[in-house]
């Protein structure tokens, strides 16, 4: 028999590392003569998009595309350090820092902007800056920049950003251990094959609050992959030890959903706005994947009105659990 | 990777010729899906590996009048895409489009599939329930027919001898009243290997009893076969909840028999029960 069954997931989740540990960001920017800028950064973007947004927080402060900018990342070598990629922290940590680094650059800009052109009102827009009240007068990013290194100002800013906070106390646990927290509900519907202990998970609606979107598509991007293994996890992920030598050894044994696997999802991205964020943004990273398996969890009591308590929740794992359920049902209804 | 000598064949008789010359310690490879991973993890030590796929008269789909033929190295898509087998063997189709995923259909051979005789296949148990004949060679013996059913001896154990080589499957065709259906119960939706597959074969006469049934799971058991004895608890009666119930008891302990009692048994039995009835009822209900 199929039965379906609807639940909800809610989470909150402390971003960085919170608890006095070490959390700190950094950004080396600097303009070149010809008007082109490269960003260093000690953090590594690995395919989640870090790269992108910072290119975009440095592009929108000084007013030039941020497909323009390159960006040199976790080279020992040449970038500072700027902690791990981990902690959903890279926007809200790193972020702030490239916020500093290029708005330090715009203020050097500024004061040679003012006195090419005669304005304090100026806009830093589409690779140009100008007054808003005399638009004629204008002069080109490129030919700013070329006037700063004239003029032997300097066009490399480093910048930090450290949110290490206080720890709690040791006596009572209690404080406040993170610098700030994200939040998100997801929703799942499943129907389950009481016969096979088969789940299908028809649809998910995920909401995340990010604080501001700085990339929407970005964000709907890691909603998504958070859904699939955040499914995984709830309902087939599974590591095998024996003896304690690992079973699972590939990915063949090891099963992370497919593309056959993950339903349509819906995402809504809440943007309610932290003071201390870039424009208001914090990180989407781990917030996008922790609801999801409470959700299908939740789903699956709805459906079964019994409740899963060891992960995955397997094909042998839920027929076993539908079974005792079923085997207690008979006996307290006699 | 290990070493060994790789040997590419043009015709069928310059496959046979190296065969019986090599054949005990030569393995064929088609699609390599799983000959390539075998040879990885050291599982076979071959001192040479054949290629076949060059060979144009072991691969294409030719309908004649009362049969399909078809070759070993036709690959899963190209079952799935075959507008013939689409018609007359709806059930094979389905069970080649359930095999792994896109890569592996574009890659791995129908032939490949019943030669590995891998417990978990998913289109050697539709070919059991269609009734299948293989057609082999060799220079020893040049051609013999054999039925698809005794073919396979035990997990990864196929009759077909080093020095033999599957040339064709031929599949008789059925009246087209007659229907089917296989499903395949994964852990996943794709790039899952069967916990267990149904291969269901019925047809009804004018009075709506069941004329003929061919019930063969697969993965439940070391080899698929087809439970007779189910079978036969629906042969000439009309569909009833009890006899559904009876014929599912007796695959059971059909299977119990062949299989013993293992620690997949406990999900295994009651599961494929279940998929039998759900499936049954879906033909027929």
């Amino acid at each position: 028999m199929k039965k379906r069954g609807i639940g909800i997931g809610s989470m909150f989740y402390g971003m960085g590392y919170g608890f006095s540990r070490q959390d700190i960001g950094s950004a080396i920017v600097e303009i070149c003569e010809d008007g082109s800028v490269i960003v260093r950064s000690g953090e590594v973007d690995y395919g989640q998009g870090s790269d992108t947004i910072f290119s975009q927080i440095v592009a929108e402060e000084l007013g030039i595309r941020y497909d323009s900018i390159q960006m040199i990342t976790a080279d020992t070598f040449t970038t500072p350090n700027s902690g791990p990629t981990s902690a959903s922290r890279l926007t809200y940590v790193v972020g702030n820092a490239m916020l500093k680094a290029a708005r330090a650059l715009r203020k050097t800009l500024q004061t040679v902007a003012e006195e090419i052109l005669g304005e304090k009102d100026l806009l830093f827009v589409d690779e140009e800056v100008f007054s808003e009240s005399h638009p004629e007068k204008r002069i080109s990013f490129e030919r700013l920049a070329k006037e700063a290194h004239n003029r032997g100002l300097p066009m490399v800013e480093a910048a930090w950003h450290d949110i290490t906070t206080a720890d709690v106390d040791p006596e009572t646990g209690q404080g406040d251990a993170y610098d700030v927290y994200a939040y998100a509900t997801h929703l799942a519907e499943v129907e389950v094959d009481t016969d096979t202990g088969k789940v299908d998970v028809l649809r998910i609606v995920a909401i995340v609050d990010a604080g501001k979107a700085i990339n929407p598509l970005n964000v709907e991007g890691q909603i998504e992959g958070g859904v699939a293994m955040g499914l995984g996890y709830a309902l087939t992920e599974e590591i095998k030890l024996e003896g304690g030598y690992l079973k699972t050894k590939s990915l063949g044994e090891y099963m992370i959903p497919t593309s056959l696997d993950v339903p349509p999802i819906e995402t809504h991205i809440v943007e309610v706005p932290v003071s201390t964020g870039p424009y208001g943004a914090k990180g989407v990273g781990e917030p996008a994947l922790i609801p999801t398996a409470p959700a299908i969890l939740n789903a699956i009591a709805n459906a079964l009105g019994v409740r899963v308590v060891d992960l995955p929740a397997n094909l042998e794992n839920l027929h076993r659990l539908i079974r005792e359920g079923l085997r207690e049902s008979q006996t307290v209804g006699g | 990777m290990q070493r060994f000598q790789f040997h590419q064949a043009r015709s069928i008789e310059e496959a046979l010729d190296l065969l019986s010359e090599k054949g005990e310690r030569t393995k064929v490879i088609a699609g390599g899906t799983d000959l390539i991973p075998a040879l990885r993890n050291e599982e076979v030590r071959p001192e040479g590996v054949l290629d076949i796929l060059e060979i144009e008269a072991l691969r294409g789909i030719r309908e004649l009048e009362d049969r399909v033929w078809f070759g070993p190295t036709t690959t899963f898509t190209e079952i799935e895409e075959s507008s013939v087998l689409k018609c007359h063997f709806p059930l094979l189709v389905q069970a080649a489009s359930s095999v792994g995923g896109p890569q592996i259909r574009n890659r791995g051979t129908v032939g490949g599939n019943i030669v590995n005789a891998s417990p978990a296949a998913d289109v050697l148990p539709a070919l059991v329930a269609l009734g299948a004949e293989l057609e082999v060679q060799s220079k020893r013996e040049g051609i013999r027919r054999l039925p698809i059913e005794g073919a396979i001896q035990g997990p990864y154990r196929c009759v077909i001898k080093g020095d033999e080589l599957l040339t064709g499957i031929v599949i008789k065709k059925y009246p087209p009243e007659t229907r089917s259906l296989f499903k395949k119960l994964g852990r996943r939706n794709a790039m899952a290997r069967a916990r267990m597959n149904l291969s269901l074969l019925v047809r009804l006469d004018g009075s709506g009893a069941v004329e003929e049934l061919r019930v063969v799971p697969g993965a439940v058991m070391p080899v698929a076969k087809r439970i007779a004895r189910a079978e036969k608890i629906l042969l000439g009666k009309k569909l009833a909840p009890s006899l559904l119930e009876e014929a599912a008891q007796v695959m059971e302990e059909e299977i119990v028999k062949t299989t013993g009692i293992r620690w997949s048994t406990a999900y295994k039995l009651p599961v494929i029960q279940a998929v039998f009835k759900q499936s049954v009822m879906e033909l027929l209900g």
